[in-house]
């Protein structure tokens, strides 16, 4: 392997920024935001310059230092490096690297702009970590990373109350997750005696059995943590509470980091998956998706509409993996990465334009003012409503087929289906927000963002355009499914209708289904007329299906209840009564012996006198 | 002379030094103070860094250093290290450096408080190095009195004497059961040596008989467990550390209270493995009440203070975990997370001391946004928090994920429940702590705070934090010690060299049934005929005989009583 | 009659019982400081007989280092006690009790 070094380079950059800014220039606004760009950026670079020059599967695949050996218990601090970390490797340093420099402008007035830039390298170099990651201690080291810089992202306004406790619930949701997760991590090394991914997969390769009754436990713990951290059912609730970091940081939680990290680990641990457990994960994906895409429907908050936008894809791209299709899953998360990305870019645009106005009710007719955020948009949504020819239309058919190829129909109704909620929900956005009438003064006044966000917009609208055709999924395949042809490229632009014309024209036909609902319900809409027409479940819609205030009645009730509980014992049985009743019984016996104690010397003497005669009489008058 | 004699020596030295030192000499007094903790912190690190070249003795210590003393009785002054103390004596040195450097926030009666701090240091310092019974206890309960008296007279808040009151008593009952429980294992073993590494010896050879084991380690393990606050004997930690000043909290919940654990592993363990055995299913049961009872009270705690105390027994119970898991992953986790909480457990005291010593409360409610105003203090104290809810990079996170995997394939349904008090309590009321105390909005009357400004007061908060780092991500620099002693240990603990039928008991002596202390055989030691000495006392002697000299003696007093009287 | 070292030792209990009762019994500070003073005198008074009848000086020698010691005693002590009576105008053990809880 050539330029080994590189990995642990592009790996431990951003860290190095991180501590830097932390260290040396956080009074240097500018010399932070480029230690931190310039970081992530070189990463990219050298992402690309050492896949030029070993290819996607490096021939030695590990290197390996020893971080922890204790007896039995050995875990490396190793980088595995395959088509799927090194995909990963160039989504999270290139999507990151655009946002990192469109958060130099958007973050231009803020006072912590050093801070910022610290956490943000911070956060990258956690993400890396998963990616890189070649065992599960240390897969589980930089997962925690992860949750705890999402946690510092998201409370970064931390004086607004409402930033605080999103990310103190981003945590311990998050926490939720990993405590499965790292139970599932306990069982396998209990079971197999070993940490590292490699040696994992062999022993299971060698006998499959060897997990034996535990194997679906074990799976479903491990998949727990994907439940968190990509914010599945029923852990979903963190995700759209996230939104009040900075903008930025919504979009590199959503679309190359935080989130994608469960589905990546899934792919990771592919092999520890059992049919049972991948049932489970399967139908969890799609719920999640179905689910998420009715929440999305009913919010007026730009990025709120984003957020469930992302559970719902995120829920499709569990969906995958629970249908034993890694690379469909993969290949979704990458181009929605690449939209994903673009959208909430285009959100931050907008609201910066709008003087951090959210609510789409209040905007309008912004085609004319911004035209770049506009049409980088535009394309956007198409990507995400998956019409063809956008990215988005290759990576969910390719799921949609391989739902269609397991035989499992449920399933592919109800992906296509949330395809044409997707698109409601988008042009329902699009149309509300971008076109039709300004509905206030301030939308009115809006002006372009200055170059330095419009620049990764557009960079990111061209691969929101082609990222389907340009060989992402032929990589993954390279790594789940070894020895398929390649497919050149005019192959892979009508790869789907070759592959399952009928999933392509029923998705296609629910897609269009669901543009033509909101060009009908919101083209010239100046409220929302759903409400109306739908009743109750518009409201309960709207109201999240009242998921939070579900687990603050239950969870977080039983938790305080329990905590009341013990604090009371604590208090009054086990201070109060048993130290009391020590406490008071010496005191009483010493009240009690105080009244012979009278301080009288003659009583004293008269006693001793009368001690002594007793002795004399003992030892003298028998 | 050994270093560690130097380590332990220089505070008791400068204690000695500040005696003789006006009281109105503020500024040389407490240069002292640190000089001499420095000097004896830059020793730890030295000697921790020169650990692995230094040539080991027979016994596997290095460092070593013995004076006889008290031949009769077989005390000697014996100091050395191995991996289970060479890291608490780097911490201990370390954290002593840091609470000389925060006492600055005394300001009445600076001179005794300082000797106070001197004294407690060097004591601990030396309990942890010595390898003789004697001056390990001695020195211990030298350390310890200092703490009374400083949480009595320099302590804050309404409770403080109830807390002085119940940390004293409490305290004072638990090294007592522990002094009763070495005593007997001393007299028990008949090897008439306070001196631990012959003692281990000895006891290797000739272990104790399977019911002395069964009463003298409830005692131990007691013992220094209500050192430790082992749940339900907790409640005095919380009250002490909340109303203690915060150099006295910093040593104590830090380092002091490592030594009933570090007292288990290197005296309860080895010597007494048949009773740990059957004590650990117990064990690990109870330490549930620390990992997830005192987690819930935490939850409930409105004063910052008790709430970081209370995190702190929490955190006892990993340890404890470890310990019960008696195996070498569990043991090493644990001797590495006493390592970890220990400048955890300084560094949250000395935060909430520069909080309450600027805002002069620390009612969570009365707090808020400090973030803003207490930029570096509020950075701190965020990753002091995260380390406590064991976040991966801080020393906690390798300790406890050490532990979990140790206890794992011993008691795994313990082990997911303490999991829960780790991953979610733990997180629960740190977060909670942190949004109440640094997020929000800043209330007007905090809006004048100082953060500390220069580099002397930040250097304490600094050097404990980056201690947390280095063997968060290094931790192979505490484990490749630990490990092999650790694995002695565990295995003298699982009775893996000791046959288990060499129990050398007679049943059946005058008809009576077997009596633990009577009941030992005497035998010629091999290494130490002269330590040999018969213990079949009653057997011999007809009770009658000697119920009348005991009289005889009674009465004789009482005669010379009288003569006095008459005169 | 002949008097033997009983009819001494009789005088001496008597007087040691005497002075006994006079401390636990009596009030007045001087007074219960002269039955102290009694009882010495009981127990010099045995030691003397005892001397004689043994045929030794031993306990004589004795008695001379009570008599010194007493003597020092009562000059301490009926300081005190003057002192205390000016402090206090009484010397009556009643009145003194303010060093009780």
């Amino acid at each position: 392997m050539k330029l080994e070094l590189l990995p642990w380079l592009i790996l431990f950059l951003p860290l190095l920024a991180a501590g830097g800014i932390t260290l040396f220039t956080l009074r240097y606004r500018t010399v932070s935001a480029l230690l931190s760009i310039g970081a992530i950026v070189t990463g990219f670079v050298l992402s690309l310059v050492f896949i030029n020059a070993n290819g996607w599967q490096p021939s030695s695949a590990e290197s390996i230092a020893n971080w922890l050996t204790i007896g039995g218990l050995h875990v490396d601090f190793g980088l595995k490096l395959d088509a799927l970390s090194l995909m990963m490797l160039l989504i999270v340093t290139g999507v990151g690297g655009a946002i990192h420099i469109y958060s130099f402008g958007y973050m231009h007035a803020d006072r912590s702009f050093s801070r910022f830039f610290a956490f943000m390298s911070l956060f990258t170099f956690s993400m890396l970590g998963i990616v890189l990651a070649n065992n599960f201690i240390e897969l589980f080291i930089f997962w925690e990373l992860v949750g705890v810089s999402s946690y510092l992202l998201i409370g970064f306004w931390f004086e607004k109350p409402s930033a605080g406790d999103a990310a103190k619930k981003a945590f311990i949701v998050n926490r939720l997750g990993d405590f499965g997760f790292l139970l599932g991590i306990l069982m396998v090394w209990g079971l197999l005696g070993s940490l590292n991914f490699t040696v994992l997969q062999n022993k299971l390769t060698a006998d499959p059995a060897v997990l034996g009754g535990m194997a679906t436990v074990a799976a479903l713990l491990l998949f727990c943590g994907a439940v968190g951290k990509s914010a599945q059912f029923p852990l979903h609730v963190w995700l759209p509470d996230a939104m009040e970091g900075p903008t930025p940081v919504s979009a590199l939680i959503h679309a190359a980091t935080m989130v994608a990290a469960g589905v990546y680990m899934l792919c990771r641990i592919l092999f520890l998956l059992n049919a049972d457990a991948l049932h489970v994960i399967a139908w969890i994906g799609g719920f999640t998706a179905l689910l998420a895409a009715l929440i999305a429907v009913q919010q007026n908050d730009i990025k709120r509409i984003l957020a469930y936008s992302t559970l719902s894809q995120l829920g499709y791209m569990v969906m995958s993996v629970g249908l034993a299709g890694p690379t469909p899953a993969m290949f979704h998360l990458t181009t929605h990465a690449f939209f994903k990305a673009l959208l909430f870019l285009g959100a931050g645009s907008v609201i910066h334009a709008m003087h951090d106005e959210q609510d789409i009710w209040k905007m309008g007719r912004l085609q004319k003012k911004m035209p770049v955020t506009f049409w980088t948009f535009l394309i956007g949504t198409l990507a995400l409503s998956g019409v063809p020819p956008f990215s988005g239309f290759y990576s969910k058919d390719s799921i949609l087929g391989q739902a269609l190829s397991q035989g499992n129909y449920a399933l592919f109704i109800l992906g296509a289906a949330v395809a044409g909620l997707t698109a409601f929900y988008m042009f329902r956005l699009f149309y509300v927000a971008f076109l039709g009438k300004p509905k206030t003064q301030a939308a009115e006044h809006v002006h372009e963002s200055p170059a330095v966000m419009a620049w990764p917009l557009r960079v990111l609208a061209v691969f929101a355009v082609i990222g389907g055709v340009i060989g992402v999924s032929q990589t993954y395949a390279s790594q789940f499914s070894p020895g398929e042809a390649r497919e050149s490229f005019g192959q892979s632009l009508v790869e789907p209708l070759t592959h399952s014309p009928a999933g392509v024209l029923v998705g296609l036909a629910f897609i269009a289904a669901g543009f033509f609902a909101a060009r009908a319900l919101y083209r010239d809409a100046a409220s929302d007329p759903l409400p109306e027409k739908l009743g109750g479940l518009a409201t309960a819609m709207k109201h999240k299906f009242y998921f939070d205030e579900l687990y603050e009645a239950t969870f977080i009730r039983a938790h305080d209840f329990i905590a009341a509980v013990m604090d009371w014992i604590d208090r009054w049985l086990v201070e109060g009564l048993c130290i009391g009743l020590v406490r008071g019984g010496t005191d009483l016996s010493g009240r009690a012996l105080r009244l012979v104690q009278t301080g009288n010397l003659q009583t004293y003497a008269f006693l001793f006198v009368l001690g002594v005669a007793v002795v004399m009489y003992f030892v003298l008058g028998k | 002379m050994s270093i560690l004699t130097y380590i332990f020596g220089w505070p008791i030295v400068a204690a000695l030094a500040l005696v003789l030192v006006p009281r109105n000499y503020r500024v040389i007094i407490r240069a002292i103070a640190v000089l001499a903790t420095l000097i004896s912190a830059a020793l730890a690190v030295k000697m921790f860094c020169a650990y692995g070249s230094a040539p080991m003795d027979a016994d596997g210590y290095r460092f070593v250093q013995q004076i006889p003393w008290v031949e009769s009785l077989g005390i000697s002054y014996h100091v050395g290290v191995d991996g289970l103390n060479v890291g608490l004596i780097l911490m201990g040195a370390i954290v002593a450096f840091a609470a000389a450097c925060c006492s600055w926030e005394i300001k009445e009666r600076e001179k005794e408080f300082y000797i106070l701090l001197l004294v407690m240091s060097g004591g601990i310092l030396g309990a942890f190095a010595s390898l003789d019974l004697f001056f390990f206890y001695f020195l211990h309960e030298l350390a310890l009195v200092p703490t009374f008296i400083m949480i009595g007279v320099w302590g804050r808040g309404e409770r403080k004497n109830y807390a002085t009151f119940q940390i004293t008593l409490y305290l004072s009952l638990g090294a007592l059961i522990a002094l009763i429980g070495l005593l007997a294992l001393y007299v028990q073993s008949g090897a008439n040596t306070f001196d631990i590494p012959r003692l281990t010896e000895y006891i290797r050879r000739h272990p104790l008989s399977v019911h002395a084991q069964n009463l003298i380690f409830p005692l131990l393990l007691f013992g220094f467990g209500i050192l430790v606050s082992l749940w339900p004997f907790h409640s005095w930690a919380p009250l002490g550390y909340g109303s203690a000043p915060s150099p006295t909290s910093m040593l104590h919940a830090g380092v002091l209270k490592k030594f009933g654990l570090y007292g288990l592993i290197r005296i309860a363990l080895p010597l007494l493995p048949q009773g740990a055995q059957g004590w650990m299913q117990i064990l690990a049961w109870l330490c549930l009440g620390n990992i997830l009872y005192i987690g819930w009270v935490a939850m409930r705690q409105k004063d910052l203070n008790l709430l970081i105390g209370n995190s702190s027994v929490a955190h006892m119970g990993f340890i404890f975990l470890g310990i019960a898991s008696l195996n070498l992953i569990g043991v090493t986790g644990a001797e590495f997370i006493m390592v970890a909480h220990g400048f955890l457990a300084a560094l949250s005291f000395a935060l909430s001391g520069y909080i309450y010593q600027k805002t002069g409360t620390l009612q969570i409610s009365e707090l808020g946004g400090l973030c803003r105003q207490l930029r570096f203090i509020g950075t701190v104290l965020l990753m002091a928090a995260m380390a406590g809810c064991g976040l991966p990079g801080f020393a906690n996170f390798v300790g406890e994920v050490t532990v979990f995997f140790g206890a794992w394939t011993v008691f795994p349904l313990v082990t997911g429940l303490a999991l829960w008090g780790a991953l979610i309590i733990g997180a629960v009321y740190m977060t909670r702590a942190i949004r109440n105390v640094l997020h929000g909005p800043l209330p007007d009357k905090w809006a004048g705070l100082a953060d500390a400004s220069n580099l002397w007061r930040k250097l304490p908060y600094a050097l404990l934090l980056a201690s947390l780092f280095v063997f968060g991500c290094f931790p192979r620099l505490l484990t490749d010690k630990i490990t092999p002693d650790a694995e002695k240990i565990v295995a003298m603990a699982r009775g893996e060299t000791v046959a288990m039928g060499s129990t050398r008991l007679r049943r059946v002596q005058l008809g009576v049934p077997p009596n633990w202390i009577d009941t030992r055989e005497t035998k010629v030691d091999p290494i130490n005929p002269a330590a040999s000495r018969p213990l079949t006392v009653s057997g011999a002697t007809p009770e009658t005989t000697r119920g009348t000299r005991v009289l005889h003696d009674n009465s004789a007093v009482a005669l010379a009583n009288n003569t006095i009287l008459n005169q | 009659m002949h008097v033997g070292l009983e009819h001494y030792l009789t005088v001496s209990f008597l007087l040691f019982g005497l002075g006994l009762l006079g401390v636990i019994m009596r009030r007045n500070l001087l007074v219960i400081y002269m039955s102290l003073e009694l009882m010495l005198n009981a127990a010099n008074l045995a030691l003397v007989s005892f001397s004689r009848f043994n045929n030794n000086l031993n306990g004589q020698i004795l008695v001379f280092f009570i008599i010194t010691v007493a003597a020092a005693e009562v000059a301490v002590g009926l300081a005190l006690i003057v002192a205390l009576y000016r402090k206090r105008q009484s010397a009556h053990v009643e009145d003194l009790t303010s060093m009780k809880l």
